[in-house]
C-alpha cells in the first residue's frame, strides 16, 4: 500500500498526505482538488477501476472518497479530496477511468457536484425535473417535492 | 431531435422482460438495434438517505429490500460493515451460520437467474422448475428466520436466532434435490438444449477488456475468464476454512454467464455441506446494544454477493446513525455495458442480454 | 356430407325453399358450436398438460377437473371492455373477425373422422385448407399496422417474414402428398393410404409438414411474431376483450386443423384395424396434438433470423427434394 503513496508523492510532492489506515482502508488525502486528474493518472498504472465514489456533505464543503480497485490484486486505495468553493465542481475522471461515468452522474444527481468535461452529465437516478439534490444535508422536503407528480416529464 | 431511420422503442420500464423497472431506449432498424440507452431510477427509494436517519440496528429491514433476490447477502454485508466499524467480534458459530445462509441465498438467487433467463427465451417451464427448486430452499430460510423474501435474519453481532434442530438434515435433503435437478433435468432444458445454446451462444459478449473498462464484477466478470472471487482473494466469514473452486467461463457471452452461475450453484452446495459439517457449538450472537455509537471513522467493506462485488462505505461521526452510507451496486456498473453490447443485436436478443447480466433493480436504483 | 343429411331430415318436414335456409341455420349453429368448443376443450387439455410438465395442478375449480375454466375465460373476454386508442379502425376490427371466420370455414370443410363426416364436401378441400391457413401474413400485417403500436408493427413484420417463408414449404409438402394420392381431396388422400401410410413413404415430409404447420399458426416455440417476452404480444398487443377471444379461438382451431391434417395426410386418417374409423381418428389426433403441444412448454423460442434461415436453408429444400422423389416414385 505504501508504494502507491510514494508514487503519488513523487509527482505531486506535498500536495498529498498519507492518512495511513484511516478507519479501515488505506487512504490518501489530496489537498488540491485540481490535482485529482494527475493523481488518477498515476493510480491508473496500478488500478483498473474506480470502484466507488462516496461523496459526503460536510457543509459547506464536500468530501469525495474515490475508491480504486484492481482486478489482479486485492488492494484498494482511497483518494480523498474536498470541494470547498461554492461552484461545486471538480474534474471528471471519465477519461482516465471509464467506470467513473455513472458514479459521477450519480454524485451529480444526488449532491449536485459538477464534473467538468464529463461527457454525459445528466441525472441518473432521479427524474430530470426533480427539485434539488436530496443527499445534501440541507435538503428539505418542500411542497415542490411533495407535490411532484412526474407528469411534466416527456417520455 | 435527430431524424430516425427506424423505430425508437422503449423497452421498459413496464415490460415483462426487463426484470423490474429497467428502461432501455433502443433505436431499431428492421429487427436490429442501432443504439441503446439505459435509463434507471424507477425504483429509487432513497436508501442512502434513509440510512442517515436510522439507527444502525434499524437499517436491516431496509437493507433486505436492497437486492430482494439475495436479501441475506445484503444483511451479511451490512452487518459486517457495522461490526467492522464498531469493532465487534462475532462468535465462530455465527460466522458459520452466516456463511451457510449466505450460500443458500446465493443458490436461490442463481436459481431465479436460471428461471428468468429461461422465461425470457420463451420457455416458461424453466421458470417454474427453477422456482420449484428455489422453494425448497425458501422453506429452509422460512424455518430459520420466519421470513421468506426479506428474512431479516442477521443482526449486529450474529444472527437473530440459532439454527433450528435437525436443520442440517433438512438442508441436506433440499441440497441433494437441487443438485440432482441441476445435474439431470436442467441439462435437457438448458445446458445441453440446442435451441437454448443457439439463443445464448455469442450473444451479448463482454470480453475482458470491456469488463475492466466498465468495472464489472461477479459472475459476469468470471464468465469473461477473469479468475477473481472475493471469497478467495480476501476471505471474509468462513470462506477461508472451506474448500471450493472459482468457476470461470471463457467466452463472456450469455451462455458462459449462464454456465458460470450453474457452476456456482454446485460450488455453493459444496460450501454449505462443509459448513454444516464443521458447524461449531457455542453462542450464535454477540450481544450488542440496540442503540450504539460508532466513533468518527470511515469504514469500507466489500463482499461477493450473487451479483458481484457489493461494497458499502460508511462515514460515521460518533452518533447513533451513519453520517453517510454509500452503497456500491455491482449491477449498476454492469448495466452500463448494455449501451455497448446491445448495439447490433436483434430485438429478441435484447431481453436475453439484459437477463444474462442478472440485474435486480432494487439494488441498482437503491 | 352432413349438410345433405341434415337437408334430408329437414326436407321431410319443410318444403324445398325454406328447407335450404333451415339447413343452413342448423349447419351454422353446429359449426359455430364446434368452433367455440374446440378452444374450450383444447385449452383445458393444454392447461392440464402444461401443468403436469411444470409441476402444477392446472385449472381445478371451474367445473369437473376444471373443464369449464376456458369457458369461463371466454365469458370473461366477452364481458370485457375493449380498450383501443389511436387505432386504424378498419384493419383493427377486420382482422379478428376474418381470422375467426377462416377457422369457421376450415371446420366447415374438414372431415371429422369419416368420408361423409364433413359439413360441406369440396372437391379440392386440401387446397382450400391451405389457403385458409396461409392467408394470414396479410392479416398479421394489417393488424400490426392498424394497431398503431411499435411492438405490434414489429410483430407484424416478423409475422409476414415467418409465414411467407414457411407457406412455401407447406404447399410443397402438401403437393407431394397430393401427388402420391393423385387428388387434392382429403377423402381420396385418406383412402389412398389403405395400404401403407404416406408417413411411412415420406417420414421427412411428415416432420417438415408438422414444423411448417406450427410455424404458420405461430404456435410456440415458433410464436416469434407474438413473442410475449420481447414484443409483449406482438401483433396482438392492442387487442382486448372478445377480439382477443377471437384470436384465441382461431389459434386453437388452427392448431386442431394442423394436427388433423397431419393425421389425414400422413397417418392414415380414420383408417385402422378393428376399431371404427372415428375412434381411430380421435386416437391419432389426440396423439398428434399432445406431441405438437409439448415443444411449447419445453423449448425456448428461436430468434427470427435463425428461424427464417432454417426455413429457407433446410425445410424448403428438403420439401422440394421430397417432391422430386415422389415424382420419381410415381414415374417408376
Amino acid at each position: 500500500m505504501k508504494e502507491y503513496f510514494e508514487k503519488l508523492k513523487g509527482v505531486l510532492g506535498n500536495k498529498v498526505k498519507d492518512f495511513g489506515v484511516d478507519g479501515t482502508e488505506y487512504s490518501v488525502l489530496l489537498v488540491d482538488k485540481k490535482l485529482l486528474k494527475t493523481a488518477a493518472e498515476i493510480i491508473r498504472q496500478d488500478f483498473d477501476v474506480l470502484f466507488m465514489l462516496a461523496v459526503a456533505d460536510y457543509k459547506p464543503k464536500f468530501e469525495l472518497n474515490y475508491v480504486f480497485s484492481s482486478y489482479d490484486k486485492p488492494d484498494t486505495i482511497v483518494i480523498r479530496t474536498y470541494i470547498t468553493d461554492r461552484d461545486y465542481s471538480i474534474d471528471t475522471l471519465t477519461e482516465v477511468f471509464d467506470s467513473a461515468n455513472w458514479e459521477e452522474r450519480e454524485a451529480y444527481d444526488l449532491f449536485g457536484i459538477k464534473f467538468n468535461k464529463h461527457p454525459d452529465l445528466r441525472r441518473i437516478l432521479l427524474p430530470e425535473d426533480w427539485p434539488g439534490h436530496p443527499l445534501r444535508k440541507d435538503f428539505v422536503v418542500t411542497d415542490e417535492v411533495r407535490n411532484w407528480t412526474g407528469l411534466d416529464l416527456k417520455f | 431531435m435527430e431524424t430516425l431511420k427506424g423505430i425508437r422503442l422503449n423497452v421498459g420500464p413496464v415490460h415483462p422482460a426487463t426484470h423490474g423497472v429497467l428502461k432501455v431506449v433502443v433505436d431499431i432498424e428492421g429487427d436490429t438495434v442501432n443504439k441503446a440507452q439505459v435509463e434507471m431510477g424507477f425504483l429509487h427509494r432513497g436508501k442512502e438517505k434513509m440510512a442517515e436517519v436510522r439507527y444502525f440496528s434499524n437499517y436491516y429491514p431496509i437493507v433486505d429490500k436492497l437486492d430482494y433476490v439475495s436479501a441475506i447477502n445484503m444483511e451479511v454485508l451490512y452487518a459486517s460493515l457495522v461490526e467492522k466499524a464498531a469493532g465487534i467480534e462475532i462468535p465462530p458459530r455465527a460466522v458459520y451460520i452466516r456463511t451457510i445462509m449466505a450460500e443458500i441465498q446465493r443458490i436461490m438467487s442463481h436459481l431465479v437467474y436460471i428461471g428468468s433467463i429461461g422465461e425470457d427465451l420463451g420457455n416458461i417451464t424453466g421458470m417454474f422448475w427453477a422456482l420449484r427448486e428455489r422453494e425448497l430452499l425458501m422453506d429452509l430460510v422460512e424455518e430459520v428466520s420466519g421470513g421468506r423474501l426479506a428474512p431479516m435474519y442477521m443482526t449486529t453481532g450474529g444472527s437473530f436466532y440459532d439454527l433450528p434442530q435437525h436443520f442440517d438434515e433438512k438442508a441436506e435433503k433440499a441440497l441433494v434435490r437441487v443438485e440432482t435437478k441441476i445435474n439431470k433435468d436442467y441439462n435437457s432444458m438448458f445446458t445441453k438444449n440446442q435451441l437454448f445454446l443457439m439463443r445464448t451462444k455469442g450473444v451479448g459478449v463482454l470480453d475482458r477488456y470491456m469488463v475492466k473498462k466498465y468495472g464489472i464484477t461477479g459472475p459476469n466478470m468470471r464468465a469473461a475468464g477473469i479468475d477473481r472471487d472475493l471469497r478467495k482473494s480476501e476471505p471474509y466469514l468462513a470462506y477461508d476454512k472451506v474448500d471450493f473452486d472459482v468457476v470461470t467461463g471463457e467466452d463472456g457471452d450469455a451462455n458462459s454467464r449462464f454456465m458460470v452461475r450453474v457452476g456456482e450453484i454446485l460450488q455453493s452446495i459444496r460450501i454449505v455441506r462443509q459448513c454444516l459439517r464443521d458447524l461449531p457449538e457455542g453462542p450464535y450472537v454477540t450481544k450488542t446494544p440496540w442503540l450504539m455509537k460508532i466513533p468518527d471513522k470511515r469504514t469500507f467493506v466489500r463482499q461477493e454477493t450473487p451479483r458481484g462485488e457489493m461494497a458499502m462505505y460508511m462515514i460515521t461521526n460518533g452518533g447513533t446513525q451513519p453520517y453517510r452510507l454509500k452503497i456500491r451496486s455491482p449491477t449498476f456498473f454492469a448495466l452500463r455495458a448494455l449501451e455497448e453490447i446491445l448495439v447490433g443485436v436483434k430485438v429478441a436478443d435484447i431481453v436475453v442480454t439484459i437477463a444474462s447480466l442478472d440485474p435486480v433493480m432494487g439494488e441498482v436504483d437503491r | 356430407m352432413i349438410f345433405n343429411v341434415i337437408y334430408g331430415e329437414v326436407a321431410r318436414f319443410v318444403t324445398a325453399g325454406p328447407a335450404w335456409v333451415v339447413t343452413m341455420l342448423i349447419t351454422f349453429v353446429l359449426v359455430f358450436a364446434i368452433t367455440a368448443l374446440v378452444p374450450i376443450f383444447l385449452g383445458w387439455v393444454e392447461r392440464k398438460y402444461s401443468a403436469r410438465i411444470q409441476s402444477r395442478y392446472g385449472p381445478v375449480y371451474v367445473g369437473p377437473f376444471g373443464l369449464l375454466q376456458n369457458f369461463a375465460d371466454i365469458m370473461k373476454l366477452i364481458g370485457k371492455r375493449a380498450i383501443s386508442t389511436n387505432v386504424d379502425r378498419l384493419p383493427y376490427e377486420f382482422v379478428p373477425i376474418v381470422l375467426a371466420t377462416l377457422s369457421f370455414a376450415m371446420v366447415l370443410i374438414i372431415p371429422f373422422g369419416g368420408a361423409n363426416l364433413e359439413f360441406i364436401s369440396v372437391p379440392y378441400s386440401l387446397l382450400f385448407l391451405y389457403v385458409f391457413l396461409a392467408v394470414s401474413p396479410l392479416l398479421v400485417l394489417m393488424a400490426g399496422w392498424g394497431e398503431n403500436n411499435k411492438y405490434a408493427m414489429l410483430g407484424g413484420f416478423r409475422g409476414v417474414g415467418q409465414i411467407a417463408t414457411y407457406e412455401l414449404a407447406l404447399i410443397v409438402t402438401m403437393i407431394s402428398v397430393a401427388f402420391l394420392a393423385g387428388s387434392y381431396n382429403i377423402v381420396d388422400i385418406v383412402n389412398g393410404q389403405s395400404g401403407l401410410w404416406y408417413g411411412a413413404y415420406l417420414p421427412v415430409t411428415l416432420i417438415v409438414f408438422a414444423l411448417t404447420g406450427l410455424a404458420i399458426i405461430e404456435r410456440a416455440p415458433f410464436d416469434i411474431p407474438e413473442a410475449s417476452q420481447e414484443l409483449q404480444a406482438g401483433w396482438k398487443v392492442e387487442y382486448s376483450g372478445i377480439r382477443y377471444g377471437l384470436f384465441l379461438i382461431a389459434d386453437y382451431v388452427r392448431l386442431m386443423i394442423v394436427s388433423i391434417l397431419v393425421v389425414y395426410l400422413f397417418l392414415g386418417g380414420w383408417l385402422g384395424p378393428v376399431l371404427p374409423g372415428f375412434v381411430w381418428f380421435i386416437i391419432k389426433t389426440a396423439a398428434v396434438l399432445l406431441i405438437i403441444m409439448a415443444p411449447r412448454w419445453t423449448l425456448p423460442r428461436p430468434r427470427i433470423d435463425q428461424f427464417i434461415k432454417f426455413g429457407w436453408n433446410w425445410l424448403l429444400p428438403l420439401s422440394i427434394v421430397n417432391l422430386v422423389m415422389v415424382g420419381g416414385l410415381l414415374l417408376i
